[in-house]
């Protein structure tokens, strides 16, 4: 039986690995066993032997690597068994079938948060606190200048911005999967009622969020659109690669915005080169992820995705939380 | 009117990109606006406000007090967003739960005339518990402003000239005549705001202000193909361009920067008081070597720029001319519409006339820029590269039958200066921009060797594209040695070439020479750190000039 415990789960390769049992989580090399948090590009690979996922994550992954992928599945809090460790997934609040994976070996809990929010998204379910003892966490907004408004807040900025020009086509950039949704869903409920229509990236995956049972509204396939000319007033959804080069030539009269947590920062904005920015995130604020590492009540924490130097000095000092790195 | 609107304005001008949209939307601006705001709001936009109440550092010092927040976490949100103003606008939006619920409407106006004013001149303590309660007071949507007005940041990417297009348009009058009654000071009042934007024009009212100034453009090769004798010739100083202004006898001395520096040379006032024409003209001031009669350099320059009432001890050790280029109002007649080649002949034919009828001599503060006469345009390529001897930049080259425009304009007016001096040098350390290039390393320092070792001679920062900043930066964060606060040292590995257009001894640098306006010209890949240039090739440069 294994004893130390410090290290079940560590870096290997730059990827997330747990010796013990073999398995990688999130890698972005093929490997034999792959626990997949969620399905955006940055968390997988193609070629690994074998996929562990949630039910939703897996549906989407098929669409993305390809149907032939083995793949096993399991339900949120579902309890699976590794060469004996307890492994179990947990929604995270990211985008739809995203978790977070919580590993109980020798009475003691390990949680990998994945990609998290807290904030309301009727397009997944809400983040769960769950407890544990070490949690490795990201911090990909992990400075206190990132401070979320209430969604509603920012889809109604969307919405008077669209509707405070309405001669000019609403270009607004997102990604695909998730982000795309979540906007679809908001803004339908705010005052804007002109059309919406998706690029066939997101519009693939509308059609997959509302196979799973989420309800959003019906948009329109920009490729069916004949003329781009008559798409005054509306508003059109495109993944954030079509926004250098040729794409934008089809269009006339536009107007272009990006939604993502770092539009919240001028320089960033101004460098993006989009008209706009729209602060809107999927992943945690600053307050966030202070309130998932105390309600997680975790002894010891790790952060990776983001600049974590300023993040772990304030816990240390002011919530003395005791922060360490992750070896490789 | 509240703040509100003119964050409003701020936010839209910030997120648009055309130019017809930015005029569009200031010009409904002025249109809803008092007079009285619209006055201030030109002030702020315009940059005649450059005045700051505290320091970008003071502002987060102070937020860090108020609310016992650590000063280096503080320091680390700086890093990625590179503007103390909305670093604390960003932190302040975590403070809305102590926020007063009432809040307070102040127009610009008052917090420009009244508070920001009353502010200054509180003592330490107070003046932080009134900053304090400004921010819990003001609507969330009027921190950055409030924050950049605070601290003299006011930068949004909207220039002079679309100012001057969007009142133009608004009132249907010439460009240039709004663009001159903006230049020289400009005091916020409902009346500097509606002298403005009256729509009848009157020399009169302009009477103290100088004309806008024509400027160069690059040299175009298309002109070589124009017979030589279409242009004038004069050399390229590198002084502070000015208006020497003497109207009703007053005598007004204006920088191209706009402002008055009358105090700063008075030995000059004085001279010029003697003449008895009214008259404006175009020239460059220099600090000047009598002996060689060439300009010293613009270093010698600077010492004087900003000393107002030199010493006697100063005027001596730093004796100044100003070099008249044109001649645009005499007696009270505005000539720009005539000819350059006639203007010419006014500026010369003024002049010998003073020289003879003043009794206080004045050549050595005074005199009309000498022309050159090249036989053609490999003479003129051949007077340029001379240039650097006699401590000038190259050549202005000016259309002889041109009027005096003003701005930019293309076809009247050309520079065309000498290649610039080069060297090949490591990058050792990197620094994170501010501003538009914040969270990313984009100030550079650059070493030549000195035998073994790399001695720092230069830093820049332009230069290279954005692509280039962006894989730099990535290189950079891969390489780092050493971090000290902003600064990374870094592995010596990089390669790039230094344009620059002086290089002098200093004793205030470890290399021992400094060098003026150095730019990265290139990024050489091809090169490996050992084939980087020496000091001792910087110290030939220097021979080779003087």
């Amino acid at each position: 039986m294994r004893t130390k415990k410090e290290d079940l789960i560590r870096y290997k390769d730059g990827n997330l690995y747990c010796e013990l049992a073999d398995i990688w989580i999130d890698p972005r090399k093929p490997v034999k066993t792959a626990l997949i948090t969620h399905a955006h590009f940055d968390h997988f690979t193609f070629g690994c032997e074998q996929y562990i996922s949630t039910k939703e994550t897996a549906i989407l992954l098929k669409k993305r690597v390809g149907d032939n992928i083995k793949i096993k599945t399991f339900e949120y809090g579902e309890e699976f068994k590794i060469n004996g460790i307890n492994i179990s997934f947990h929604p995270s609040g990211h985008i739809l079938g995203s978790s977070q994976i919580r590993f109980i070996f020798a009475e003691e809990k390990w949680l990998i948060s994945g990609d998290f929010k807290l904030q309301k998204d009727e397009t997944c379910k809400q983040y769960e606190i769950v407890k544990t003892d070490y949690l490795i966490s990201e911090c990909t907004f992990g400075l206190p200048i990132f401070k979320w408004d209430q969604t509603n807040k920012i889809a109604n900025n969307i919405s008077e911005w669209i509707t405070n020009s309405p001669e000019k086509t609403s270009l607004l950039f997102c990604y695909s999967l998730g982000k795309a949704q979540r906007l679809i869903n908001e803004i339908t409920q705010t005052n804007f009622n002109g059309n919406i229509y998706s690029h066939g990236s997101i519009y693939k995956i509308n059609n997959c969020y509302k196979e799973l049972g989420i309800d959003i509204k019906d948009t329109i396939k920009i490729e069916n659109k004949k003329k781009f000319e008559e798409l005054r007033g509306s508003l059109i959804l495109l993944p954030p690669s079509l926004s250098k080069g040729s794409y934008l030539k089809n269009f006339k009269n536009i107007q272009t915005a990006f939604a993502s947590g770092w539009m919240s920062i001028r320089a960033l904005r101004k460098r993006s080169g989009y008209d706009k920015g729209f602060t809107i995130s999927d992943h945690a604020d600053w307050d966030g992820i202070l309130e998932v590492v105390k309600k997680s009540e975790a002894k010891n924490v790790f952060f990776h995705h983001g600049d974590s130097e300023a993040l772990s000095k304030y816990l240390v000092e002011k919530e003395s939380i005791n922060v360490l790195f992750l070896g490789q | 009117m509240s703040l509100k609107k003119f964050s409003e304005l701020f936010a839209d001008l910030d997120s648009i990109n055309s130019t017809n949209n930015k005029i569009e939307v200031l010009k409904s601006y002025f249109l809803s606006n008092e007079p009285i705001d619209n006055s201030w709001a030109i002030y702020l936009l315009t940059g005649k406000s450059n005045k700051r109440l505290i320091s970008g550092r003071y502002l987060k010092k102070l937020f860090s007090q108020i609310y016992e927040y650590p000063q280096w976490l503080i320091d680390a949100c700086y890093l990625k967003v590179g503007d103390s103003a909305e670093v604390i606008t960003l932190l302040l939006k975590n403070k809305t739960t102590s926020r007063n619920k009432k809040l307070s409407n102040i127009s610009l106006n008052e917090l420009l005339s009244k508070i920001i004013p009353e502010l200054s001149k509180l003592d330490e303590e107070k003046k932080i518990l009134e900053i304090k309660k400004i921010w819990e007071t003001i609507p969330e949507d009027n921190h950055l402003i409030f924050n950049k007005i605070l601290t003299g940041t006011f930068r949004i990417g909207v220039s002079t000239a679309l100012i001057r297009k969007s009142i133009s348009k608004l009132i249907n009058i010439d460009e240039t005549i709004i663009s001159h009654r903006l230049m020289g000071n400009f005091k916020p009042s409902i009346e500097s705001y509606e002298f403005l934007i009256n729509k009848n024009i009157n020399i009169e009212e302009l009477n103290t202000k100088p004309f806008p100034f024509l400027l160069a453009n690059t040299f175009e090769d298309k002109i070589l193909k124009r017979t030589i004798n279409d242009f004038q010739f004069e050399w390229k100083y590198d002084g502070i361009r000015m208006q020497l202004i003497k109207r009703s006898g007053n005598i007004s001395l204006w920088t191209r920067g706009q402002e008055l520096v009358n105090e700063s040379f008075p030995e000059l006032v004085e001279k010029m008081s003697h003449i008895e024409d009214n008259f404006v003209l175009d020239g460059e001031l220099l600090v000047w070597n009598f002996k060689e009669q060439i300009a010293f350099d613009f270093s010698l320059l600077q010492k004087r720029i900003n000393r107002k009432s030199p010493a006697r001890s100063i005027q001596i050790k730093y004796p100044i001319i100003f070099i008249a280029y044109d001649l645009l109002e005499i007696n009270g007649r505005d000539i720009r519409e005539i000819k350059l080649e006639k203007r010419r002949i006014d500026l010369e034919k003024y002049f010998s006339k003073w020289q003879n009828k003043t009794e206080n001599n004045f050549s050595d503060i005074f005199k009309i820029c000498d022309l050159i006469y090249p036989k053609d345009w490999s003479d003129a390529l051949t007077y340029k590269e001379k240039s650097r001897e006699n401590n000038t930049e190259g050549l202005i080259i000016k259309q002889k039958n041109s009027v005096y425009a003003s701005g930019r304009k293309k076809g009247f007016w050309w520079k065309y200066k000498v290649d610039p001096m080069q060297l090949d040098a490591v990058l050792i350390y990197a620094k994170g921009g501010s501003g538009r290039r914040a969270g990313l390393y984009t100030d550079y320092s650059f070493a030549l060797w000195k035998d073994q070792e790399l001695i720092k001679f230069a830093s820049a920062y332009s230069g290279l594209t954005n692509i280039e900043i962006k894989e730099l930066d990535k290189w950079i964060r891969k390489n780092t040695i050493k971090k000290f606060g902003p600064v990374r040292s870094l592995k010596p590995e990089m390669v790039f070439e230094i344009s620059f257009e002086k290089i002098q001894i200093s004793k205030r640098h470890k290399s021992g020479i400094a060098v003026r306006f150095p730019r990265i010209t290139k990024w050489r890949k091809d090169k490996k750190i050992k084939d980087a240039d020496s000091l001792e090739n910087a110290y030939e440069l220097m021979k080779k000039i003087t």
